[in-house]
């Protein structure tokens, strides 16, 4: 073991000066405005000529479910935020369920009413693999801005800080889908859409401990940044 | 409560100034840290063994050191460290179980090689002549060390009491004498 008082010296020898990291509320805009021109960009490319916006934006529903998944994308890139730095609250890390439930709601409801109008017919599910491609295409570039910015955090939380990560990024490529695949019935949305984030965030937690480390600990005390 | 909120306000300076580079007030922090840092571990892990206990605040600094960049000065600083502290801690708890999980404790120590040789636990003396002979050819002071507290078994303080030397010079003694002993009898073997 190292001399306590000779690892300060070198810690104290080695300390170039850091830029701050930013609070967790400057960093979620800095995560929007990088990933809003790559979904803005899908979005144009993507969006069918015959759909009509404004009968679109008259659906209640509709609005209700895009509002909540910016709402979704936002707390959980927060809360995401917030966990890289010791001594924030832990209780910010719950705020994005509450909008994730009331989007479970408001897709329950959707599929209720489906049943009751068309019957089983209404629930029926079939693998929509075009909205694929767009989603990875949604999606690549805000993970990748997300991944960065929290590893430039302490890794107190890594699967937790990882999974609201991979569910902000979900939140919002959905959002960006939803707008170009506007018919899609509730249990699609449900399915595929809620589904496919569950997934995505469950195997961001799986992988956090391995993007997200106390560098010491598993490569030894050098080189240190 | 005073008192406490200026030296957290004093840990701030330190960290504000850290940041910007000054290595004098890291190492001023650092070093003002570390009582702090070694209560709080032994408050959390009051059975940790002395050299895991520094592990564990030697593990704190090298987080402390990686993480330093999101402390924002405006804030309150012990509570950010606390946070990294009971991190540490309890990470490194979790490490402990993992470890001791792959450990088996035995009550009687297996046979380190094959060979017999180095297992002589209960084995015969060696050769009492030779050592005799040994302790003869030795320096006076050390022989004189040897003598007194290896062969008549006295206490430091007997035989300083006993000759009329110093502990601190008859610990000195004893120790070349030893060391001399093992390599004259050594190379006797060989």
């Amino acid at each position: 073991m190292m001399d306590t008082d000779a690892l300060i010296q070198e810690l104290a020898n080695s300390a170039a000066p850091v830029r701050r990291l930013p609070a967790p509320w400057a960093r979620m805009l800095l995560w929007l405005a990088l990933s809003a021109p790559v979904l803005a960009a899908v979005i144009w490319l993507m969006m069918p000529s015959d759909i009509n916006p404004v009968a679109a934006i008259a659906d209640r529903r509709f609005l209700v479910e895009e509002a909540v998944l910016l709402v979704t994308a936002l707390t959980a890139a927060f809360a995401a935020f917030a966990s890289i730095v010791p001594g924030y609250d832990r209780r910010i890390l719950l705020v994005p369920l509450l909008p994730l439930a009331i989007w479970l709601a408001s897709l329950g409801e959707g599929c209720w009413r489906n049943w009751v109008a068309l019957g089983a017919n209404g629930l029926t599910l079939r693998p929509d693999w075009d909205c694929l491609p767009p989603a990875i295409l949604i999606g690549m570039l805000p993970s990748i801005a997300m991944v960065m910015m929290l590893r430039r955090g302490a890794p107190l939380l890594p699967r937790v800080s990882i999974a609201l990560g991979a569910l902000a990024v979900a939140a919002l490529a959905n959002l960006g889908l939803r707008l170009f695949h506007v018919g899609d019935a509730s249990v699609m949305v449900l399915f595929w859409h809620l589904g496919g984030a569950a997934v995505l965030a469950g195997l961001a937690a799986l992988a956090g401990r391995r993007v997200m480390y106390w560098r010491h600990t598993t490569s030894g005390v050098g080189p240190m940044r | 409560m005073a008192e406490s909120s200026e030296r957290d306000q004093q840990f701030a300076l330190l960290m504000r100034a850290t940041q910007a580079g000054d290595r004098e007030a890291y190492a001023q922090l650092l070093h003002t840290l570390i009582p702090l840092l070694r209560r709080a571990v032994r408050r959390q892990r009051a059975l940790l063994k002395p050299q895991d206990a520094e592990d564990l605040v030697q593990d704190i600094l090298l987080s402390l050191h990686q993480a330093r960049r999101s402390y924002d000065p405006d804030r309150p600083f012990l509570p950010w460290l606390m946070a990294i502290v009971r991190n540490r801690v309890t990470d490194g708890a979790r490490r402990y179980i993992i470890r001791s999980a792959h450990e088996v404790v035995v009550d009687q120590l297996p046979e380190t090689f094959s060979d017999a040789d180095p297992n002589t636990i209960d084995g015969p003396y060696g050769d009492p002549e030779a050592l005799r002979l040994a302790v003869k050819a030795l320096p006076d002071g050390q022989r004189r060390a040897i003598e007194l507290l290896k062969l008549r078994e006295m206490s430091l303080k007997e035989a300083a009491a006993h000759s009329g030397i110093s502990i601190a010079a008859l610990k000195v003694s004893v120790h070349r004498g030893m060391t001399a002993l093992r390599r004259t009898l050594a190379g006797r073997h060989q």
